[in-house]
């Protein structure tokens, strides 16, 4: 409080600073940069952001991105800097900017996590400095997805030092003079720009050769979906694009079935390709909005498959991990559920597919030595049902499968006994929600593995046999004693997905805590397949929720 | 544990902890196996925004709404909390939606 009367004066200075940036920066004249040829562009920026003799722009003309980067940039120009568009004007300009000043594929690979919104834990290798610098605020995903020049890689830190001048403390600049010893005495950020400057330059090999063949992606046609959901498990399908209205635009029929329970999905969609291969959709079940997927793939340059991850959640936290062939007239093989057969004993097996025929008998399915297949005992274009007895002195191991000339490698499992279980992801994170935020929700699994021929657990050659039901539970962690904090963090249901209780102080609490804590998600198998018990657990943080986010579309500071 | 007794409640409770088969004592070891914490979280500013410096939710400031304010004001998380410099400076006067939000609009998914 006693912090505001002295604040109002340092916005003005702060903000002065920044809007200078593009002038001083206008007088640019290095030899690179990309010229802008695009009428929007030019029309709506060039008030601030100058243009030369060349049709190179101030700050635009130097740096490249994803369309997520261009989208973050061009919401700061409207909601900051008081540029005025139109939503479709600056979808448009989006647009213009990430086939133009985009990325090469092998640019943007590296940083796939980063656009798919995946939580994982991941270390840049490139410069500890630039990674304990940059990381502290956002990932370092939103840093490495970036290519500029060194003048601009400047400009982005001054920008930094503009909007949160307490970014100084928090590790831009050293706290004092430097140590004797110190045989680099430069402050952490002039350390990065350096090496920003060097790892993500404006000109790259990657981006003049994918320039030079870039073009609109051709994807019309049938392509095959294998992927799978957290607690799900497996997920076989096809989806049929069409060319939509403009180049690099396509419209989507999908339809997938869950091999553990059998539900099929069917969701019709749109998509844009970005810079001839970052693939940006939206899919819907029927015309209902809350079925909402957000598709994001990485088209490979052959045209011929596609992954990524699509996903929704207040958090983008529920996801399918999805990748795509392009199928023709020929049988194809996607998996086999289950993917483990336990030795001696008879199964139902189903092998998905696409274009499989329609007169297959149990001659033309192949699992391998030890492996009988029985007959057929249902068949489609996608999946095919069969009986199949699995010889007691079967040899254990993966096994390729073949079906009517077309394969898959190590389709099927043979297992004598499960050895152990193991809960995915290893390390959860949940956010209370519910009362002014929304819950970020965490999905958990298990999974069956036999030890393999080593007979030690965790080691390379275990061999995974699936998602098994398992009950499942909390136990608490212990940090501080008496936290007792699984009576206040919330629940996790019989599929493993835990939904964390509301936020608030919790008056109930010690010091009125919110319901946050760190637990153990601890999964209980006692299925046939294991001589005994088993048991595996997880870390579970349930914390607080983000006030504000960068990326999601529901979220808004209130 | 071997050569002491505990001799309070809080004590009794460390050694049964501590020799718990499942080894569940880690938090002033570090190096042990296991879960990494963060997974993209913020654990720097000691405490971080979700996590603590051990990786845990022990050492937050807490309730988080006793901090909020000193957030907003210093814009001292401005990834994690509208910041007053800048983007929110009426956040707390709640009468910025009458303004589009285009943190909402979707730019990039048709
Ligand atoms: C009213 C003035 C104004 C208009 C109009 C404007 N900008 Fe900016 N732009 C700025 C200022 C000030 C900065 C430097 C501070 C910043 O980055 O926010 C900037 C910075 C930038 C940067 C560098 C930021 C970075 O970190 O990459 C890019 C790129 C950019 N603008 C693109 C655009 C585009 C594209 C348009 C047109 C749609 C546009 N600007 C319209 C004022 C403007
Ligand atoms: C104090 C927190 C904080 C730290 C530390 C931080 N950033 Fe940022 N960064 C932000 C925020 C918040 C934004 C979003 C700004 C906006 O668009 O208004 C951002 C945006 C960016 C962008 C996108 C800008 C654009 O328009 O394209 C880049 C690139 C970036 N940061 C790089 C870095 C680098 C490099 C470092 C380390 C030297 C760093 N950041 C450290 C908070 C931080």
């Amino acid at each position: 409080m006693i912090l505001l009367p002295a604040r109002p004066q340092r916005v003005a200075l702060t903000l002065l600073t920044v809007s200078l940036l593009p002038l001083a920066v206008g007088a640019q004249s290095d030899p690179e940069g990309i010229p802008v040829t695009h009428t929007a562009v030019v029309q709506n920026c060039v008030a601030c952001h100058t243009q030369d003799s060349t049709g190179r722009m101030s700050r635009i003309s130097y740096s490249r991105k994803t369309p997520e980067g261009w989208q973050n940039t061009i919401r700061r120009m409207v909601m900051l800097q008081n540029a005025r568009l139109q939503p479709d004007v600056a979808r448009d300009i989006v647009r213009y900017l990430a086939d133009e000043h985009g990325l090469a594929p092998e640019e943007a690979r590296p940083g796939m996590f980063e656009v798919e919104r995946r939580m994982i834990d991941w270390e840049y290798e490139g410069d500890e400095d630039t990674q304990e610098t940059c990381k502290v605020c956002h990932s370092l995903g939103r840093v490495i997805l970036q290519r500029r020049t060194k003048d601009d890689w400047t400009s982005t830190i001054e920008l930094h030092r503009g909007l949160y001048p307490v970014v100084e403390f928090q590790g831009f600049r050293r706290g004092g003079p430097s140590d004797e010893d110190d045989d680099d005495p430069r402050h952490p950020m002039d350390k990065a720009i350096a090496h920003l400057a060097r790892a993500f330059p404006l000109e790259t090999d990657e981006w003049r050769s994918w320039s030079a063949t870039k073009r609109p992606a051709r994807l019309a046609g049938m392509w095959a979906v294998s992927g799978s959901e957290m607690g799900k498990g497996p997920l076989y399908g096809t989806l049929t694009v069409q060319r939509g209205e403009r180049d690099g635009d396509v419209t989507t029929a999908l339809e997938y079935r869950y091999a553990r329970d059998g539900n099929t999905v069917r969701r019709t969609g749109r998509a844009t390709v970005y810079t001839g291969f970052q693939w940006r959709g939206r899919s819907f079940e029927g015309s209902d909005e809350a079925t909402a997927l957000r598709e994001v793939m990485f088209v490979e340059r052959d045209w011929q498959s596609m992954s990524g991850r699509w996903f929704r959640g207040d958090y983008d936290e529920i996801g399918l991990d999805v990748s795509l062939h392009r199928v023709r007239s020929d049988p194809v093989v996607l998996g086999v559920y289950p993917m483990a057969a336990r030795t001696g004993q008879a199964h139902t097996v189903t092998v998905f597919g696409a274009n499989l025929p329609q007169d297959i008998g149990a001659d033309a399915i192949d699992l391998g030595p030890g492996v009988d297949v029985r007959r057929v005992t249902s068949r489609s274009p996608t999946a095919v049902t069969a009986q199949i007895q699995v010889a007691a002195d079967a040899a254990l191991g993966p096994r390729d499968v073949f079906i009517a000339g077309s394969n898959m490698e190590r389709g099927l499992t043979v297992f004598d006994e499960v050895h152990r279980i193991a809960v995915e992801p290893r390390a959860g994170l949940a956010r209370v929600g519910g009362i002014v935020f929304p819950k970020q929700l965490q999905q958990f699994q298990a999974v069956a593995f036999h030890n393999g021929p080593d007979e030690d657990p965790e080691t390379d050659d275990d061999l995974r046999l699936g998602v098994v039901d398992v009950t499942w539970g909390l136990e608490e962690y212990t940090r501080t004693f008496d936290d007792n904090d699984i009576d206040y963090v919330g629940a996790i249901d019989r599929n493993g997905l835990f939904t964390p209780a509301a936020d608030g102080p919790n008056p109930q609490r010690n010091q009125n805590r919110n319901n946050i804590g760190d637990v153990w998600v601890v999964a209980t198998y006692a299925g046939d397949n294991a001589p005994a018990t088993l048991r595996a657990r997880a870390h579970l943080v349930v914390t607080v929720p983000l006030y504000l986010r960068w990326e999601p579309w529901k979220v808004t500071p209130r | 544990m071997k050569h002491l007794r505990p001799i309070n409640q809080k004590a009794s409770k460390i050694e049964a902890t501590v020799s718990r088969p499942d080894h569940d004592v880690r938090a002033m070891q570090g190096g042990s196996p296991g879960p990494h914490i963060p997974l993209g979280c913020s654990f720097v500013f000691s405490p971080g925004w979700e996590v603590d410096s051990t990786g845990g939710t022990a050492g937050l400031c807490q309730p988080v709404e006793r901090d909020l304010f000193d957030c907003y004001i210093t814009c001292f998380w401005p990834a994690h909390v509208p910041d007053h410099y800048n983007y929110a400076p009426d956040w707390t006067a709640k009468c910025a939606a009458a303004q589009q939000d285009w943190r909402n609009i979707d730019l990039i998914f048709p």
